[in-house]
């Protein structure tokens, strides 16, 4: 039983508290200077947050114990001492709140091209399965060509019935039942034709970086990349991202051997071979989407908000009386 | 445009560092004219970092509260406007010097590190395009801006054997930054759910702001529980200064990260 009180007190003491608030400091620190990517998933690094919260929920506890008689000591400190009492127990919330979130949190990218739907159920476990339509995808530009919004266009499908229809942009995620959706990147496919010898028309969507083998040829065409603002001054680096000045680079092989490199125009016959020719007939963005489910989130905010509350009422509505305080607090708190 | 903010922010550093230069001489002499010339500075000082604002905000076509030079602007008028105001509550001119050569220094690293950035129109980025930039950014400033005149403060205390300045001042200009950094951290988390879709993320932005509340953290127990007054206590108040301006410069400049453009 001694034991059992010896261990119980310590790990409840404010000094262990901050002893560990300096230890998650300094290994903050140095993860942050050395492996970022690495430490902060580290297990001691975990481990040191896990004994944090076990800390502070016993010394938040303790002080919810206390919480009557001393609000009936320090009456005149009632405001600073709910304010205490509420950011401490905030900060409690906000690591439960992380700790569900690495067990049960799921987080998956969904890449989706304008007109197709993708169940989202496939990459993020859910009770009721529901689906992604995305309707388009529009980049809005600033004056100087510089990205000023991504939207996503998108519907929401569940049991083949329509749900909701919603925009998803940067700063403005999408929540349905629980999985939130954000805008995160996109990228383009390429349309690109081929015609042939015998008048043949073959259309295809290509990815940046693949191959077309068009028929009636033994070459073949690497669509390299879409460049949607070209200046020949910046190479292949895009001058803007708005489109401009658009063009497809693109290289022709025979096997292995690079026979010549090219910015074709869109809808510009380029020949290929005698009587091939391909043409770029445009682009076809598709967004990616980040998908999240994350049910510590309410926690966390809720934690986030006593937390803020609590800090401003203790701290600046609160009268700050030193001295009185000083002697009765020795007492209480190791 | 161009050439009136580099001259704006030439004049400023200039009237900062005339003011700082003025406090000491005064505090040291006891000369009165130097300190009414130095009280001067300081309300010149403000007048021309309001207008350094408001000229960038008319060249970026937009409120100025987004990149590294912009927020160095609100930082330095907070400092100057709070400084402005404990000198009208405590009734002295003490701490002048060492707040104004903060000022002065951290203009002064506009005109070396962030060259150019206020002369160019560059627009918001879609993460930025958020009200809780306002907000963040606003509190943050606040909060470093107590942060340094605390520092000052106690810089002064410790540089000098007889002062006014109290320790009960410091302590209560601490609690103001550390309210206001735990406002910007907690309003950056949730900034950070609605933009990247994780409210943390070890960003070194964020893990260096999380490091210097923990700092400052630790004074607020240490000096209430522990009784760490006088000395020590300003000691760790300088020492918390140093971590925000790694913080703000060493993140920037040495590290890369989601917050990498502020
Ligand atoms: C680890 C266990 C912790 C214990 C046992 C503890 C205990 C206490 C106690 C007894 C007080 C005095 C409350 C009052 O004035 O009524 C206090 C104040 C405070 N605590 Fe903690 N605390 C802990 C962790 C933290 C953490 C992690 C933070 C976040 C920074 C924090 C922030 C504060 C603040 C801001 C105050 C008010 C300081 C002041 O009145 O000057 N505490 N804490």
């Amino acid at each position: 039983m001694e034991i059992i009180k010896k261990v119980y007190g310590y790990l409840s003491s404010m000094k262990t508290g901050l002893v560990l608030l300096v230890l998650v400091g300094v290994a903050a620190a140095l993860g942050s200077a050395f492996l970022p990517d690495v430490f902060f998933n580290s297990w001691l690094f975990k481990l040191l947050l896990i004994i944090l919260s076990v800390n502070m929920v016993f010394c938040t506890a303790n002080r919810f114990i206390l919480f009557k008689s001393r609000l009936i000591k320090n009456r005149n400190r009632w405001l600073r001492e709910i304010g205490s009492l509420l950011l401490h127990a905030g900060i409690v919330f906000i690591l439960a709140g992380l700790l569900v979130h690495t067990y049960y949190g799921q987080n998956a990218q969904i890449a989706i091209r304008t007109g197709d739907t993708v169940d989202v159920s496939r990459v993020i476990k859910m009770k009721e399965p529901f689906s992604l339509h995305l309707d388009d995808f529009k980049v809005e530009y600033n004056e100087d060509g510089s990205p000023s919004q991504y939207n996503s266009y998108v519907i929401v499908i569940e049991n083949r019935k329509v749900k909701n229809d919603a925009v998803i942009s940067v700063n403005h995620p999408l929540n349905y039942r629980g999985v939130k959706f954000y805008q995160q990147s996109y990228g383009y496919l390429v349309k690109a034709k081929y015609i042939n010898d015998a008048g043949n028309e073959v259309e295809e969507l290509i990815k940046e970086g693949n191959f077309i083998r068009p028929e009636g040829t033994e070459r073949t065409v690497k669509v390299f990349r879409y460049i949607p603002n070209f200046d020949p001054e910046h190479g292949m680096a895009t001058k803007t991202l708005r489109p401009d000045n658009p063009r497809i680079i693109f290289s022709v092989y025979e096997g292995d051997q690079l026979l010549g490199v090219g910015a074709a125009q869109f809808d510009e016959r380029v020949e290929i071979d005698e009587n091939v020719y391909v043409v770029f007939a445009g682009v076809e963005p598709y967004t990616i989407l980040k998908a999240k489910s994350d049910p510590g989130l309410p926690l966390a905010f809720l934690g986030g908000g006593m937390f803020v509350i609590g800090v401003t009422i203790a701290l600046l509505a609160a009268p700050s009386q030193e001295k009185k305080q000083e002697g009765s607090f020795n007492k209480e708190m190791r | 445009m161009k050439l009136l903010i580099t001259v704006i922010i030439y004049a400023l550093f200039i009237t900062y560092l005339l003011g700082a230069v003025l406090f000491f001489i005064g505090n040291k002499s006891g000369k009165k004219q130097a300190l009414l010339t130095a009280g001067l500075m300081v309300k010149i000082g403000f007048v021309l970092n309001i207008a350094a604002l408001i000229v960038r905000a008319v060249i970026a076509g937009r409120l100025p509260l987004a990149n590294s030079s912009e927020f160095t602007l609100w930082f330095t008028v907070i400092i100057v406007a709070l400084y402005l105001f404990y000198e009208t509550k405590a009734k002295m001119r003490e701490a002048g010097g060492a707040v104004m050569l903060i000022s002065a220094l951290l203009i002064g690293s506009i005109l070396v590190l962030m060259k150019g950035q206020l002369g160019e129109a560059v627009p918001l980025m879609p993460a930025l395009k958020s009200p809780w930039l306002t907000i963040h950014v606003l509190t943050a400033a606040v909060a470093y801006a107590c942060f340094a005149l605390a520092a000052g403060l106690a810089i002064m205390q410790l540089a000098k054997a007889e002062t006014k300045i109290t320790d009960g001042s410091i302590h209560r200009i601490v609690v103001g930054g550390f309210v206001m950094l735990s406002l910007t951290i907690v309003f950056g988390a949730v900034w950070a759910e609605q933009a990247w879709g994780n409210y943390w993320s070890w960003d070194p932005k964020e893990t260096w702001a999380l490091i210097t509340w923990i700092v400052y953290a630790l004074y607020l127990h240490l000096r209430r529980r522990l009784g760490w007054k006088g000395k020590t206590a300003s000691i760790m108040v300088i020492v918390g200064f140093v971590f925000v301006l790694f913080t703000f410069f060493g993140v920037n400049y040495l590290m890369s990260g989601l917050h990498s453009y502020a």
